[in-house]
């Protein structure tokens, strides 16, 4: 800025002077704003720091009663008679996953292909508001059609007595996360530049073959992180799988045995123990595995965009 | 000189008004304050919660100095609460000052005993079971009995529905129906809900369930089952003939005090246990 000399007139020093107030106003609301977003987002990791150092240290209690082996591979879940196997729940939180997007993944791909390669372009914008809505829709809900519809629909046909179970939590939840995957596997298909297309074309490509040997082929990370977008949100719901599962602590690998995965189990049984118990820490130890897995995926998905965008 | 005096005058006078005034305001809230004033904060079990809340907006109205609080989230949260001291009343579905359930006796509190509340065994509507003796009940849910022809019903798989570990009335039903025999928890015909509202609709919903709920509940797709052939109802659960039926409890650390004494004291006056209580589906206890 401008120095201040001493032979300049008094008015010009007024000037000045005023100028430089008016300077160092401007100044301090600079500084003012960069210490409002620095403490902003002190603030916000100060609070994810709080949560993983409170559920990791209750959820690590768990380990003065019950030993690592017996936590991560017995499956005997009885609390009562001191026994607090959390393999079934943790077993059950990964098969679900898996079956949800063994049924999810394929049928979003082939919805977000045909919206961004087959549809005409007012089907598309039509469609595209439609997934929209969906993704809005509250878990609650899906929950609920699931347990008044779904299930009474698959004891009837399994001939199982409850209908309950992983089949029914995977379906409820494929629905759920499918508006998800399609829009982003959508997002990521039209970033494939039209010029690939048309060489496609100008080859003598069909437009099958475009699709499988172009365009999928280059939207591959695109792809990858919708899905695991996806995954991080059907391990995550609780809701929606607590009123479908059937909430018993056993294996239900068959898919139509009442089960209970580490959501489920976690909000079924949160306000019913005494806050000092080992039920309790084991409790936050399932949080802290649910913590550590969804945490993992988004690293999963933030390397997947660094690569894409390569 | 003149002008200072009239200032000090003035003061003095407005000084001694407020003083006076303001004792005057004193000794009335005292006398108020010697009748009942604070704050009562209520949290625990939501099976009580319809008849806490219809206490507290009486209460209210009779002493309006008092502010009261009413939560529920689960029957263990009430004397839990209190032990810490965030609550200074608790609700709970069973005396939580003796080892209940699976969960410790809390030392410290005391149990105040307002309402008998009865529970009902249900089956689906279409179920042509009327009647179970608890010895069949009891096989039932040990898994000795898995038929619904055993017990004189169609040739159906019986589906056992069960609320989970920690709920007050799955504490009530194991105390006075299951009398220390473990349910079985696990197989493909059993499942657990969360809820009262949620085991309504899982054996409204499947035609070979049973399921056990507040007698309250009981409407619409489920039926009450009478048990030993007494039938499920208020007056058989009053006089005891009926026997699955539990106590809900208010709990306050040590003896109840000020506010929360005159609370509970209101909640079991005659008044109230003859009125809103009976209207809420609960017996009295006086």
């Amino acid at each position: 800025m401008e120095k201040l000399s001493p032979d300049w007139t008094d008015a010009t020093n007024l000037l000045t002077a005023r100028r430089q107030s008016r300077w160092a106003a401007k100044y301090a609301a600079d500084r003012f704003f960069r210490f409002l977003c620095l403490g902003s987002i002190i603030f916000l990791g100060a609070v994810l720091g709080a949560i993983v150092l409170f559920v990791s240290e209750t959820g690590f209690l768990v380990f003065r009663d019950v030993s690592l082996w017996e936590f991560f591979f017995s499956s005997r879940w009885d609390p009562e008679h001191g026994k607090y196997g959390a393999a079934v729940f943790i077993a059950g939180t990964l098969y679900l996953t898996l079956v949800t997007l063994l049924i999810a993944t394929p049928i979003s791909i082939c919805v977000a292909v045909f919206i961004a390669e087959i549809a005409p372009p007012w089907l598309r914008q039509w469609l595209r508001t439609l997934l929209d809505l969906l993704v809005g829709i509250p878990s609650i809900v899906y929950g609920y059609l699931g347990a008044t519809l779904l299930i009474p629909w698959i004891r009837e046909h399994t001939g199982a007595p409850v209908g309950d179970g992983f089949l029914a939590a995977a379906i409820v939840l494929s629905i759920m996360i499918l508006p998800t995957i399609t829009r982003i596997t959508d997002d990521a298909l039209c970033a494939v530049p039209n010029e690939w297309r048309e060489a496609n074309y100008a080859l003598g490509g069909t437009t099958f073959q475009m699709i499988v040997r172009v365009v999928l082929p280059a939207a591959k990370s695109g792809i990858a992180a919708a899905v695991i977008l996806g995954m991080a949100r059907a391990i995550g719901e609780t809701m929606a799988v607590v009123m479908v599962i059937g909430n018993v602590a056993q294996f239900g690998f068959d898919l139509v045995t009442p089960t209970s995965v580490l959501t489920s189990h976690i909000v079924m049984q949160i306000l019913n123990v005494d806050f000092q118990s080992t039920t309790n820490h084991a409790l936050y130890m399932m949080a802290f595995l649910l913590l550590l897995i969804s945490i993992s995926l988004i690293m999963a998905i933030r390397r997947l965009r660094l690569k894409g965008g390569q | 000189m003149k002008r200072t005096t009239l200032w000090k005058r003035m003061a003095a006078a407005v000084l001694s008004s407020a003083l006076l005034i303001g004792a005057a305001f004193t000794t009335q809230h005292r006398a108020d304050a010697a009748e009942v004033s604070g704050k009562i904060v209520i949290a625990g079990s939501t099976a009580l919660l319809p008849l806490t809340q219809q206490a507290a907006k009486e209460f209210k109205k009779s002493h309006p100095k008092v502010k009261i609080v009413v939560s529920g989230s689960s029957s263990i949260a009430g004397p839990q609460s209190v032990a810490k001291g965030v609550a200074t009343i608790g609700a709970c579905d069973w005396d939580a000052t003796r080892a209940v359930g699976g969960f410790p006796a809390y030392k410290g509190l005391k149990a105040y005993k307002i309402a008998k509340i009865p529970f009902a065994v249900i089956v689906n509507k279409n179920n042509s079971v009327d009647n179970l003796s608890v010895q069949q009940i009891q096989d039932i849910y040990e898994g000795k009995i898995t038929n619904w022809k055993q017990v004189g019903g169609k040739d159906e798989e019986i589906v056992v529905i069960n609320r989970a570990k920690g709920s007050g009335t799955r504490v009530n039903f194991e105390d006075k129906i299951m009398d220390g025999h473990a349910i079985k928890t696990s197989g493909d015909n059993y499942k657990e809900v969360q809820k009262s509202g949620d085991m309504v609709n899982a054996v409204s919903s499947n035609p070979n369930a049973i399921g056990f709920v507040d007698l309250a509940y009981v409407k619409g797709g489920i039926k009450a089952v009478s048990i030993n052939g007494v039938k499920a109802t208020t007056a058989n659960a009053a006089s005891g003939k009926y026997v699955f039926y539990g106590y809900g409890y208010l709990l306050t650390k040590g003896e109840a005090k000020g506010a929360d004494k005159a609370f509970i004291n209101y909640i079991l006056s005659k008044k109230f246990q003859n009125g809103s209580l009976k209207k809420l589906k609960f017996i009295p206890v006086k």
